[in-house]
């Protein structure tokens, strides 16, 4: 029987581990087998440029949306820089066909509010509240085929030169930036785990906002490559991350910056891809990942790319939907487009909420002990608030009461008393 | 932060509350009482802010007080404290087991210079990673929830022994800032732990309920004992726990219903 059972929990728990690979590697995976020998692991002359490396995305019709130099899947959203909404809804190979969603109600929103605000205005304001700002990188090997001659200088990438002409602009409007430049090498998903202790520290600086600053890796140099003032400019993609729990907060202040920033320079963020990760977003609601241009896009375009898009960083966070604005546009903004941190307030409260609940009634097993745990959780604060216990005790009443009076009736002497206060000290809980 | 409009602020005070709840209620469960767990937590909190620089070996290398020694060090006190070797075994296992599965996801499978954002089959990020692992190993193997802190926490210490590694190979720059744990509260060795104590939390209930309860015929007394509530008897330990580890399934099922009920008229 209880052997039975045994089998029957153990084959669950492989079938759920084989669901779960199964998920990891669906999508057809035609490059899974070159991912697994060592000899590709490892190897960085590994041309980038082959087939396969990257996906097109394309809508219904066969335009194309977006490139990724990752395997995208379906479930993936793109946002473009007009609010267009996007959600992946197969893969075909090298091929993911994109599903028009909406137009994004949010971003129409902020283009327009942002439209509306004359520069002016933006400048005073952001004058007025000289802030700090942090700059990392998550992946330090970047670099610039053109410029740098490889896509990847090991704890030097160029991408800090990159880094560097974003915050050499904030710094020149005046502002404090903190610029970690802690390299995080190798180039690999486990490095936003090492950045994050980069990020956390940046955080005790109390920035106003904090940008991990990266290249992507798609072979098409044109794709991010635009003209503005007559000068070659590498386009960015903002990144943010899906499985961080305040995502919605992090998603409006994506919006917010791609809506500045290409009211200042048009086109200037192309889209806003919202990636499988969490990138450290979850440390700050005003965290973002930023793409500036591709490896095949050369440095210099890059840089620029970054220059300009940090001119609107202070209008956003000196204008925030809090503050006074000048313009009406907060007024006009269509129904259902609730702030970002608000969405994200009531889905943390909500989901702990329903949460907590259902554990209760998973580890109480029934409604009724569901309620009497309720009912009994003042008492859990009683060590905290003071001997109450031992005060509202009558002189003479032994110390340990009717919870187990049985066991307290049989060894009813003060030594034993004192060890059983101690044991269950100690197990509390166990 | 200033500028920071009303919603982000109830957000960020949110989830604060929210995280450091969870984080004593699971810590709750580690062989800690209320208050132990609140003191744990004040120590990760205040040690978070105290890095010690480890001096006379390669790169600028740190370890932070509450994001590695706090939680390690409580890692190493339950491993000391496990019942038996086997059980010993079991949360050394998962550690491995755990640090060798997220290296291979995080760093060999998702790796690549032009690979972006975060690696070609990248899905779940490594702060979940960690945990899901660390908690689905600890539980295959002694379905125990501090083995699954304990993989967690550990695994997460021991990739990044695996980066030193690759450091010192590739010839890093002298320069290289190594900060064990030094996210503090926030890093992943902490979140780990919590999630993976959470998760395990969380499937064990749910089979131990279904399956009306952990075994513990034939098992050694002292895991046994482990596997209790708050024991309540004063004659000596030993005695009385090996008489109810030789019980057959029914005896031992009476006593686990009795502390249970115990349990619930506690609570």
């Amino acid at each position: 029987m209880k052997n039975k059972s045994k089998i029957i929990i153990l084959s669950g728990i492989i079938a759920v581990l084989i669901g779960i690979s199964l998920l990891y590697y669906r999508a057809e995976n035609p490059h899974l087998r070159p991912a697994f020998t060592a000899a590709g692991l490892f190897d960085k002359e590994n041309p980038d440029h082959l087939a396969g490396q990257y996906t097109t995305i394309v809508d219904e019709q066969g335009n194309v949306i977006s490139m990724m130099a990752r395997k995208v899947s379906s479930g993936d959203e793109i946002y473009t820089s007009e609010g267009r909404h996007y959600r992946i809804d197969r893969v075909e190979g090298d091929r993911a066909v994109a599903k028009f969603l909406e137009m994004d109600s949010q971003i129409v929103a902020y283009n327009e509010f942002y439209a509306n605000q004359s520069v002016s205005v933006l400048k005073d304001l952001a004058e007025k509240n000289p802030g700090t700002f942090a700059v990392y990188h998550s992946h330090t090997d970047e670099s610039y085929v053109p410029s740098d001659g490889t896509e990847a200088i090991p704890f030097k990438g160029g991408i800090y030169q990159v880094g560097k002409s974003m915050v050499d602009r904030l710094q020149g409007k005046g502002f404090h930036v903190n610029y970690d430049q802690t390299p995080h090498d190798p180039h690999d998903n486990n490095a936003y785990t090492r950045s994050r202790r980069t990020a956390v520290n940046l955080m005790k600086t109390n920035p106003a906002a904090m940008f991990d600053v990266h290249r992507d890796g798609v072979p098409d140099p044109n794709y991010y490559r635009a003209t503005i003032d007559g000068k070659n400019v590498a386009r960015l993609r903002l990144v943010v991350g899906q499985e961080n729990p305040r995502m919605s907060a992090n998603m409006d202040f994506a919006k917010k910056m791609m809506a500045a920033a290409n009211n200042i320079h048009p086109k200037i963020v192309k889209e806003i891809f919202v990636g499988k990760g969490d990138y450290n977003q979850d440390l700050m609601p005003t965290a973002l990942l930023i793409e500036a241009g591709t490896h095949t896009n050369t440095r210099e375009e890059a840089a620029l790319g970054v220059s300009l898009f940090s001119e609107a960083i202070p209008a956003v966070l000196g204008v925030s939907p809090a503050a006074p604005a000048p313009a009406a546009p907060v007024a006009k903004r269509p129904a259902g487009t609730t702030t970002g941190a608000w969405k994200a307030l009531g889905w943390i409260v909500g989901l702990t909420i329903i949460g907590g609940l259902g554990f209760l009634l998973i580890s109480s097993g029934s409604l009724d002990n569901v309620k009497k745990r309720l009912g009994g959780f003042g008492r859990e604060f009683y060590s905290f608030l003071g001997p109450r216990r031992l005060a509202a005790r009558k002189p003479g009443e032994p110390e340990i009461k009717t919870d187990h009076s049985k066991e307290a009736d049989e060894v009813n002497n003060p030594v034993a008393n004192k060890t059983l206060r101690e044991r269950k000290e100690e197990l509390t809980k166990d | 932060m200033e500028r920071f409009p009303i919603g982000i602020i109830l957000l960020l005070l949110a989830s604060v509350v929210i995280y450091l709840g969870l984080a004593q209620r699971a810590l709750d469960r580690m062989r800690l009482s209320d208050r132990g767990a609140l003191v744990i937590i004040a120590a990760i909190i205040i040690g978070s802010f105290i890095n010690i620089p480890i001096p006379f070996i390669p790169f600028n290398t740190s370890v932070n007080v509450g994001g590695a020694l706090v939680p390690v060090g409580l890692a190493i006190y339950l491993l000391s404290m496990a019942g038996t070797e086997k059980e010993w075994g079991r949360a050394l296992a998962g550690t491995v087991a755990t640090a060798v599965t997220v290296y291979v996801i995080g760093s060999l499978l998702n790796s690549g210079a032009t690979v972006e954002p975060a690696g070609r089959y990248a899905v779940l990020d490594a702060i979940y990673l960690y945990p899901l692992v660390g908690g689905v190993v600890a539980y295959i193997l002694g379905r125990s929830r501090r083995a699954a802190f304990i993989s967690a926490t550990l695994g997460v210490l021991l990739v990044d022994i695996f980066h030193y590694i690759w450091l010192l190979r590739n010839g890093a720059p002298g320069n290289y800032t190594v900060a064990i744990g030094g996210g503090g509260a926030f890093d992943t060795i902490v979140l780990a732990g919590i999630v993976a104590i959470l998760l395990s939390e969380l499937i064990g209930e749910s089979f131990e309920r279904l399956s009306g309860g952990p075994g513990v015929e034939g098992r050694s007394p002292e895991l046994v004992q482990n596997l209790k509530g708050p024991e309540l008897n004063t004659s000596g330990e030993g005695d009385g726990d090996k008489n109810r580890g030789e019980g057959t399934v029914a005896s031992s099922n009476d006593w686990r219903k009795v502390d249970r009920d115990k349990n619930e008229k506690q609570e």
